[in-house]
């Protein structure tokens, strides 16, 4: 009888041990509020038809200013120009930096019915 | 635009270019890729570069361009309607405790350390602080200016501000902060960094740290609602997936808490305003101000100079991003120093430093190859200046004209003084004359007595 009530003790004592550490809080299963914001919706652009032949086509090369990459562009530039001699190449630096928009250059492309091939750095 | 084009990209874009290209609607883009970097690369290699092949595809580049610009579309690339997007369930769980905490470092909710899980008993408990409704709308905020915005509500903010161990009494300020809709973690190659000052009576209210160690990790509301901040930028403004939504090559470790901190007002030499005051608030109202720059040093040295030119001698030489744009950090035993000199007020002081620092002769003949073409043909001023020596000082201020597209650095209101791009705070426990001092530049406050 006494061993058995000793076995009891010990055992509420581990119970009140495991309790006070928080011993199986872990399985405790919780529910947590989602930290992330509102994604908006995504409306899909369709492409731009593409013609079927470069050839008597004009095509601009923007250049967006990278800094320091003047040379790349110029030698795209020369490269294109030489492969497909058919191919009106434009070269055109784009207004302000290379963060900027410049919607008068995108009108004029739109409008000429031009191609274009964007650089952006790095 | 309705115009065939192809974008050419370096390769170690590609998850940034296909991730953006989704976002705005053309999950199918044609890209072509380049090497990286094309930046600074001789035009031998540039040729190279450009007879090769596209490092991705491995298709000769010229002749993908071509195909991309000729080549029909699909059914698909040819449709409109709108994309998918992940659900966003309002609750997680149920899990253990761990798993959850596991859960939300994968899908990047922290910043890398433990957070406090926002169970919904907590997130109640934050918003007793507040007066605003919880689906009331805070804002919107983006990695950067080519990303999407994302939305959030006062609650959601509050979830935020639990995940970083904010106690509610910081809850409007963190809401004020937020509200700003401006990242902490701005998506841009050079690694910026963010600062936020507070100002006016909620400094004590809830126990901010304005004295020794103002700027460190010695005090719980200095500390979380700079964490809340990186936290928000992160979950709420869709920011600091690196290569996606983050591009700092190394990265800023001021992000952690984004220099956080109070500003001593009761530190302030006499007729020096506090900074909100400075920025068209009463001295009454609470108020958080935003920074942005990239590096802070911190000053600690001895000198036979007086210390208004100690600090000018430092702004002179001082270099980081090339910017025009400094910020001040004075213990108030400096703040002290400099006034007893004849600086009435702060805009006194940073008008001084505008006017007698020049620029260093290597940072000056570097970024205005105009001029150095033109000394070297013996126009002047430049001509006598390069005469003096190519790394001789310039006498041209870096910091007289003001941020270019900012508000900022308007003159206080009545003092009229012109414009510099140089701002003063005052902040720190007075145990010695040290100051910190790096290249942020002002970019706006909220008021925190709005969002109680």
């Amino acid at each position: 009888m006494r061993k058995k009530t000793a076995g009891i003790l010990v055992a509420a004592l581990i119970a009140a041990f495991a309790l006070s550490y928080g011993w199986g809080a872990d399985e405790e299963k919780i529910v947590v509020m989602n930290p992330r914001g509102i994604m908006p919706e995504i409306r899909k652009i369709p492409m731009a038809p593409r013609p079927a032949t470069l050839d008597g086509r004009t095509v601009y090369i923007v250049d967006t200013k990278y800094p320091n990459t003047k040379p790349f562009v110029e030698e795209l530039f020369a490269a294109l120009k030489e492969k497909y001699p058919k191919t009106n190449w434009v070269l055109r630096d784009k207004f302000a930096g290379y963060m900027d928009d410049d919607p008068k250059l995108w009108a004029e492309i739109k409008e000429k019915e031009a191609c274009a091939i964007v650089l952006v750095g790095h | 635009m309705g115009v065939p084009s192809v974008p050419m990209i370096t390769q170690r874009f590609e998850e940034l270019v296909t991730t953006i290209a989704y976002k705005k609607g053309i999950p199918n883009m044609r890209i072509t890729y380049t090497p990286h970097p094309i930046t600074d690369r001789p035009a031998e290699l540039c040729r190279q570069y450009v007879a090769g092949n596209d490092p991705l595809t491995g298709r000769p580049m010229l002749e993908e361009i071509y195909d991309s610009l000729t080549r029909p579309l699909s059914a698909e690339d040819a449709k409109a309607g709108f994309l998918k997007r992940d659900p966003r369930p309002r609750l997680i769980g149920p899990d253990t405790r761990d798993k959850l905490m596991e859960y939300f470092h994968e899908q990047g909710f922290t910043d890398g350390n433990p957070v406090i899980l926002p169970t919904e008993e907590k997130v109640d408990e934050m918003l007793k602080a507040t007066s605003r409704e919880r689906d009331e709308w805070v804002g919107q905020m983006r990695p950067s200016p080519p990303h999407e915005a994302w939305y959030y509500t006062v609650e959601m903010v509050a979830v935020n501000a639990v995940m970083a161990g904010a106690k509610p009494d910081y809850f409007p300020t963190i809401l004020a902060l937020a509200s700003k809709g401006v990242t902490s973690l701005f998506s841009s190659t050079s690694s910026f960094a963010r600062m936020a000052v507070v100002n006016g009576p909620i400094v004590e209210e809830i126990g901010m740290n304005t004295g020794i160690g103002a700027l460190g990790p010695m005090s719980r509301p200095n500390s979380s609602i700079g964490r809340s901040w990186t936290l928000i930028s992160k979950n709420l403004g869709g920011s600091g997936k690196p290569g996606e939504t983050y591009l700092g090559s190394q990265g800023n470790q001021l992000n952690y808490n984004n220099l956080c901190f109070p500003e001593t007002e009761t530190g302030l030499p006499e007729g020096w305003k506090p900074l909100h005051v400075q920025k068209g608030f009463d001295s009454s109202d609470s108020v958080v101000s935003i920074f942005s720059g990239w590096s802070i040093n911190d000053i600690a040295w001895y000198s036979p100079l007086p210390i208004h030119e100690v600090i000018r001698g430092w702004l002179e030489n001082f270099f980081s991003f090339g910017v025009s744009q400094a910020t001040l950090i004075l213990d108030p035993i400096v703040a002290a120093d400099v006034a007893s000199k004849g600086f009435a007020s702060k805009e006194a002081y940073a008008r001084y430093l505008a006017d007698n620092t020049g620029t260093p002769g290597w940072l000056y003949w570097s970024e205005h190859p105009k001029e150095l073409k033109q000394a070297e043909s013996g126009v002047e001023p430049y001509a006598g200046w390069l005469k003096r020596g190519k790394d001789t000082v310039v006498p041209v201020s870096r910091y007289k004209g003001g941020r270019r597209g900012s508000s900022s650095f308007l003159a206080s209101k009545d003092t009229n003084e012109p414009t510099t791009s140089i701002e003063i705070v005052v902040t720190g426990g007075g145990t010695n004359t040290f100051w910190s001092g790096g290249d942020f530049g002002y970019v706006g406050s909220a008021s925190v007595d709005h969002w109680r």
